[in-house]
């Protein structure tokens, strides 16, 4: 059986290869299969280049989000530590979660927006209030009094030094026997942190966790989760809803967070795909137009074929394969190519961006394996069908009628 | 080895009805030569595909080989045809992108032989027809006969019971025509081969055994008996 099968598909290379080799004798073949051809290899190179690039920028991009976000988060609920509908306090969940397999520590954030106020005017800021030391992506080595820890530009421009104080106005206000006041808390200056890199507008002013509660109550709480190297965030996290009410609050892994930008980041590369992908369909369209005209040159043939006792899967086998032999060269190279270049380009940092602009100063590039399956799936898939439709048409060519049409 | 019963074929010309076939009866034995003859465009090429199971009869039964060929499933046919069937056509068909003896080898390629295995056959045949040592010429280094001869070879490559010619020297010059047929008939003899051959030619039907007229899309016996090349085993 299997030998009877290995001699079919012998049979089927043996026609497939002198068609092939047919292909360079008849000059319309031979300028529409080198269309096929480079057409397939620009647009292989053109879309594993592509891919490459913007593999490249994200895997920049996702790797410094990756060092400002934690790898777990538990975003705590509104009624945490307000003694009502037998929710924990703060502190007890976070020994629950410090108790879970995996996690190391877990430090406790308040988020808020509040103003920095001086003589010349507010700046609207976002405040974090943090737990014994600023979270690990604040650049700032540990103050060394308790106090607030400000983003450079903002200290610049409001004129603050290490060592000064200044004021901070909560959007709540409280009750006063004179009426309702703001509430402000003037604090010292504990530190500066330069971020170093534009990119991110919205550097948050950090502030003691206890000072924050007061000024911010009803501000976001979430607990920021160290893992263990070794740690799976998804199975972290699996076990922490297990341990918290949802109630209490819902864990989410660095992915989950960032969803929505994941997300954006997949849209894009899927645009991209689509819109550089078309060169591969325009030269899928010639390997359909090149296998037609080889099919009509070769019509009485394939009825002579057809009349020996050749069985319609076996004429459509040497279509299919006529058409990876057209299309499988231009292919490969093209793969080749694009990716020598995205390697020579990354690996020598060829183009090269202003410092000040992006988190890298030259383009990136990175052939992932994912991306090139991608892109030969996807090649194999428009090549693929161009083939089958001709194949499907030899295979349907009435053998009288073909060998009638063409009299030599 | 061939029966046929009541073959009727009609083509659509526009809005009407082309009727070619009324009602075929043929009879063949094993061995047999039979020549059917008839004015062109009497149906003889489209009785022919029919007994080649390359087109399908309107109505009626047609038995070759013991193989019923409308209860045949597609695939089945081209087995049939591969095995069991040899044809020789008007225009002798050769694959251009193919040698004499890949063209004569073809049909063990397509039965799933081996080309080494096929070799010394092919050139076996070639040497019968005078043309081992064009063995490697592609068709268009041959002359018109010549191809005819390979294309010959080809249809008695896997010696298949039946061989169905239409008009194979119709398009030759009157001496490769003769060079032509006596291969054939040569070659069929030696193997006992059942052949129909459809021919313009009185010559070459009165070579055949019997000579059947096709005209007003009945077969009957034709009026012109010829000596019979060979003795008939009715
Ligand atoms: N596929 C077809 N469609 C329409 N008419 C056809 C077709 N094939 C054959 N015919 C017609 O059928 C008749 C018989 O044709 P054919 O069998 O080739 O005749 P012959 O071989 O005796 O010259 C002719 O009139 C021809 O035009
Ligand atoms: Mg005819």
């Amino acid at each position: 059986m299997l030998r009877i099968a290995s001699r079919a598909v012998g049979f089927v290379w043996h026609v497939a290869l002198r068609y092939f080799r047919s292909t360079r004798a008849d000059a319309h073949i031979r300028v529409l299969s080198s269309l096929t051809a480079g057409g397939l290899a620009v647009g292989t190179a053109a879309l594993v280049l592509a891919l490459a690039a913007l593999s490249g920028f994200q895997n920049h991009l996702l790797r410094d989000l990756a060092l400002h976000t934690p790898a777990l988060q538990v975003e705590l609920g509104g009624r945490v530590d307000s003694a009502t509908g037998g929710v924990g306090s703060a502190a007890s969940i976070v020994d629950r979660v410090t108790a879970a397999e995996g996690v190391v520590a877990a430090q406790e954030l308040l988020y808020a927006r509040g103003w920095l106020v001086d003589r010349r005017g507010v700046a609207a800021v976002e405040v974090v209030g943090y737990e014994q030391a600023p979270p690990a992506w604040i650049p700032v080595e540990a103050a060394a009094v308790p106090g607030l820890i400000v983003p450079l530009q903002v200290a610049q421009r409001m004129g603050l030094t290490v060592g000064g104080s200044a004021r901070v106005a909560s959007p709540r206000s409280s009750l006063t026997p004179v009426g309702p006041r703001p509430r402000v808390r003037t604090l010292p200056v504990a530190a500066i942190y330069d971020a170093e890199r534009a990119g991110y507008e919205d550097l948050p002013v950090l502030l003691p966790l206890e000072q924050a509660a007061a000024l911010f109550a009803g501000g976001d709480r979430r607990l920021d989760l160290t893992l263990a190297p070794a740690a799976d965030p998804e199975e972290v996290a699996a076990d922490l809803r297990a341990a918290i009410a949802p109630a209490e609050g819902s864990v989410a892994t660095w992915r989950q967070a960032n969803r929505a930008l994941l997300f954006v980041l997949r849209l894009e590369k899927g645009l991209v795909f689509s819109a550089v992908a078309l060169i591969v369909a325009v030269a899928a369209f010639a390997l359909l137009a090149s296998l037609s005209l080889v099919l009509s040159s070769k019509r009485s043939e394939v009825g002579v074929l057809a009349a020996m006792g050749v069985p319609p899967a076996r004429l459509r086998g040497i279509f299919l394969t006529l058409g990876v032999l057209l299309s499988v060269g231009g292919a490969g190279v093209g793969v080749l190519v694009g990716a020598g270049i995205a390697l020579l380009l990354d690996s020598f940092r060829v183009l090269s961006l202003p410092s000040d602009v992006y988190i890298v100063d030259y383009v990136p590039f990175l052939v992932r394996e994912e991306d090139l399956f991608v892109v030969a799936f996807s090649t194999i898939l428009f090549t693929g069908a161009a083939s089958l439709l001709s194949a499907r048409k030899a295979s349907r060519l009435d053998p009288v009628e073909a060998m009638r049409s063409a009299r030599t | 080895m061939i029966f046929v019963a009541g073959v009727t074929k009609a083509y659509r010309d526009g809005e009407a009805r082309r009727e070619v076939l009324r009602g075929v009866d043929l009879e063949v034995g094993r061995g047999e030569t039979v020549a059917i003859v008839g004015p062109s465009g009497s149906g003889k090429s489209t009785l022919l595909n029919i007994l080649g199971a390359l087109d399908t009869p309107d109505a009626g039964t047609v038995r070759i080989d013991g193989v019923e060929l409308s209860a045949a499933r597609p695939a089945a046919l081209a087995g049939f045809r591969n095995r069991s069937l040899g044809f020789v056509f008007q225009f002798h068909q050769l694959l251009p992108d193919f040698t004499a003896l890949e063209n004569v080898t073809m049909p063990g390629r397509i039965a799933g032989r081996s080309a080494a295995s096929l070799v010394t056959e092919g050139l076996e045949l070639l040497g019968q027809v005078g043309l081992r040592d064009r063995a490697g010429d592609f068709p268009q280094q041959l002359s018109g006969g010549e191809r005819q001869r390979v294309a010959i070879c080809r249809a008695l490559m896997l010696e298949p019971p039946v061989l169905l010619a239409d008009e194979p020297t119709g398009n030759l010059d009157a001496t490769s025509g003769a060079r032509v047929l006596e291969l054939l008939n040569d070659l069929r003899q030696r193997r006992a081969t059942t052949l129909v051959l459809v021919t313009h030619n009185p010559a070459v039907a009165s070579r055949c055994g019997r000579t059947l007229l096709l005209d007003g899309g009945r077969l009957a016996r034709h009026q012109a008996p010829g000596r019979p090349l060979n003795r008939q085993r009715r």
